[in-house]
């Protein structure tokens, strides 16, 4: 990755200038498959360049992802596993915009004269205790594979993160499953105060789990070859972590309350 | 070129803030200048379009706030300087800190292109629901800005956390560092904190407009109360955002030019800055004085509002404090930081009556808002930057700004920033609204607005000066030396000028009775 500058020759400790083509890619990516194509599908209603740039979006921030992964494998022996600290500081962010969706709720709810607002659905809730134990499950199973990890077992490692993974695209699929139930009573994101909350809040969180399930890719496609970054490993499972225990707040805030 | 454009060196990433900054600067400056002729006689003047002119104002304060003061302060300088101040070789998450810039600068391209798609967006920097709700303008536009450049920040705050945390030099004790590193990690604590709830609310917004959701709409049982709390949540210690580093900026420089140690270093880190980013979370409802709310709540508001000023103030002694009895050198740098004191003087002083709940009654919506805003942060912070731009561009370019040339915009400037917001106040008072593209109503305003124009078209000229000196001197400047301003601080002390790949040619350590502000041991004393 480090290319021969021309500068510090003249000294016995050497620098190059570091330079790395993937965040470049990434962002590209990130901007044409997210602001860009909702501006042309949901503003202009032109589904021809919504799906244009998704297509060439999508592709771009895969290849960012991907390179900047294999970067980051390659040096991992070298790397100070300051990103464990780094994290949790990302984490509080994420905290605070959780935060904020909720606290708009609590604002919508208790300023709500009947709640809840006429044309809402019996919304069930064993479907969402189903999906806590199924969530709960794969923080377990994910500590299993570092556990093993850590005893040098890299085969079952791969093994427990599959599982783990399997886990998170059930959940994943309860969510779609119960959507679409809801969708077709009728209980549109716009019907009323509740739908607002509702979808907004498990819409959320259920990005959240799409964005682990990525980073447990990440994860997972180098070690089916043996090679693992302890700090990558620690991280998408503390990320992993954390969207179980928002959970736990959304399941109380939205279905048993 | 290569090892440019995919870069992912503090310097060069803190030079593609300052260059992307600066551009935004003088696009939205552009904007200011249109704004302010269109305003320059009664009835339509540049433009028969109202949406036009809204979408002058929409981009003129985004761009400024989203895209020059906080990208320049918190991404130019903290890039630049904060692995030099603390003898670092780069940041901790250097691929992370290129992610950033290019987040950046996809957003300033977004913003820009405003100006070539059909329905541009036109809710203002602030855009309050229903109107951005309802709005036929590519309000996603503006929610993606300010998602592209929040996520930019959040990651920066990350990184720089982390790399105060673990990459100071060896022996460095967190009250040896530079001030302006405290600053701006105050500055970067509350980016982390406050942030997402800006992208929260603005997220709401994209629901509530393209997926039809509630959340703003009184007749599904929303509040529009719910973004204004939402936004000024954030949008209040984004001033702070702002104020805190340009303090920093101002200080350094400064010491640096009166040869003197910041005046009570540890009072102003811990009951200035960090005391700022404590109380700067519990006054964001003074901006919603007259939008309705229990008087209970406006009261203890009040009372936070004024006691944000003791912080604030213990800065400002700081900054006096370090002139007192120094051997000052007043050059371009210099005069730009002395003049922050007079402007932030006048920008705070106006703040009082309106953090008044009985005054602000009579003067909110007015040009007396506009006009204190634009002193206390715009202008305030926009100096401090040409301040900071001009003391260390002998270390970023390896060459002398031109001091005459330097002189002389500073000098329009300060004419020009004066005449343009001064007679703002009388008018404001006098009940100027805010916002109107015309004011038919009050045509004895017109010629306090044509002084406006005019104090305006000195700020450009000015501007015009000092991107000239700056482009002119970094290609054809006199060779800077080694340490022209003999500073005491390590960016300075211990590396060339231009610094190369890996900043310092040996790694520093420092003892335990260094400090980057030891200009003899007769003066070196702090509290």
């Amino acid at each position: 990755m480090a290319d021969h500058g021309g500068h510090g020759a003249a000294h016995a400790h050497e620098h190059h200038w570091e330079w790395s083509y993937y965040p470049l890619i990434l962002v590209l990516g990130i901007f044409l498959s997210v602001p860009v194509a909702f501006g042309f599908f949901f503003q202009y209603h032109n589904a021809t360049l919504g799906i244009a740039s998704l297509g060439l979006g999508t592709p771009l921030l895969l290849w960012g992802i991907a390179g900047w992964t294999s970067e980051g494998i390659a040096n991992r022996d070298k790397e100070p596993g300051w990103a464990l600290t780094g994290l949790p500081f990302f984490i509080v962010s994420e905290i605070l915009i959780f935060l904020s969706l909720f606290a708009s709720y609590w604002m919508l709810r208790l300023t709500a004269d009947v709640w809840p607002p006429a044309g809402t659905p019996h919304i069930g809730v064993v479907l969402p205790l189903i999906m806590t134990v199924i969530l709960v499950s794969s923080s377990i199973t994910y500590h299993f594979g570092e556990m093993a990890l850590e005893e040098g077992n890299k085969g079952s490692f791969n093994m427990w993160l599959m599982v783990t993974m399997a886990l998170g695209l059930v959940f994943l699929g309860c969510t779609i499953f119960e959507y679409n139930h809801l969708l077709h009573e009728g209980f549109g994101f716009g019907a009323n105060a509740k739908s607002t909350a509702f979808y907004s809040i498990t819409g959320f969180h259920a990005s959240h789990v799409l964005v682990g399930l990525g980073a447990f890719v990440c994860v997972l496609v180098p070690a089916l070859s043996g090679k693992i970054s302890h700090s990558l490993v620690k991280g998408a499972g503390l990320y992993w972590h954390f969207v179980d225990i928002v959970w736990f707040f959304v399941v109380s805030q939205i279905y048993l309350w | 070129m290569k090892e440019w454009i995919f870069t992912t060196d503090h310097k060069r990433i803190g030079i593609m803030y300052l260059v992307g900054s600066m551009a935004a600067f003088v696009v939205a400056g552009i904007m200011a200048l249109l704004i302010r002729l269109e305003l320059s006689s009664l009835g339509p003047t540049l433009t028969d379009n109202a949406t036009n002119y809204n979408v002058w104002l929409y981009f003129h304060g985004a761009a400024m706030i989203l895209a020059f003061l906080i990208p320049s302060l918190t991404g130019f300088f903290a890039n630049y300087l904060i692995p030099l101040m603390i003898g670092a070789p780069d940041v901790a998450f250097p691929r992370i800190n290129a992610f950033s810039i290019w987040l950046f600068y996809v957003a300033i391209v977004l913003a820009l292109s405003a100006f070539m798609v059909p329905d541009p967006p036109d809710v203002m920097w602030t855009g309050y629901p229903p109107y951005s709700v309802q709005t036929t303008g590519n309000t996603s536009m503006y929610v993606f800005t300010v998602h592209l450049l929040g996520f930019s920040s959040i990651l920066g705050a990350v990184n720089f956390l982390c790399t105060v945390i673990y990459m100071r030099a060896p022996g460095m004790g967190w009250n040896q560092m530079n001030f302006f590193v405290w600053a701006t990690l105050a500055a970067f604590v509350i980016q982390l904190i406050f942030i997402p709830v800006l992208a929260a609310a603005v997220t709401l917004l994209l629901f509530d407009k393209y997926f039809g959701t509630a959340f703003f709409n009184p007749d599904a049982g929303g509040d529009v109360l719910l973004y204004q709390n939402l936004f000024w949540f954030y949008s209040h210690p984004a001033v702070y955002v702002i104020l805190i580093p340009a303090v920093g900026v101002v200080a350094e420089v400064m010491a640096g030019m009166a040869r003197n140690p910041i005046f009570n270093y540890k009072v102003a880190v811990y009951g200035g800055a960090w005391a700022i980013v404590v109380l700067g979370s519990d006054v964001w409802v003074h901006h919603l004085y007259t939008s309705g709310m229990v008087d209970w709540l406006r009261i203890g508001m009040m009372v936070t509002t004024l006691i944000i000023s003791i912080p604030v103030g213990l800065l400002m002694i700081s900054l006096v404090g370090t002139l007192y009895r120094g051997s000052i050198q007043y050059n371009t740098a210099m005069l730009y930081a002395i003049s922050v004191l007079f402007l932030f003087l006048i920008g705070g002083l106006t703040g009082i009556p309106l953090a008044m709940t009985s005054i602000t009654l009579h003067l909110a919506e007015t040009y007396f808002v506009m006009a204190h805003f634009h002193y206390v942060m715009a202008v305030s912070a926009t100096f401090a930057v040409f301040s900071g731009v001009y003391y260390w561009f002998p270390k970023m370019t390896g060459r002398m700004a031109n001091e005459t040339i330097g002189k002389l915009g500073f000098v329009l400037n300060f004419v020009g920033i004066n005449l343009t917001f001064w007679p703002l106040f009388s008018i404001g008072v006098d009940g100027m609204p805010r916002r109107y593209f015309d004011y038919a109503m009050f045509p004895e305003f017109e010629p306090t607005q044509k002084m406006a124009t005019m104090g305006a078209i000195i700020i450009a000229l000015s501007m015009v000066v000092v991107i000239f000196n700056w482009v002119y001197s970094a290609i054809a400047g006199v060779k800077a030396p080694l340490n022209p301003w003999g500073s005491k601080s390590m960016e300075w002390t211990h590396t060339q000028s231009p610094p190369g790949a890996g900043n310092f040619p040996t790694p520093p350590t420092v003892s335990a009775d260094w400090s980057p502000y030891n200009y003899g041991k007769h003066t070196a004393q702090t509290i």
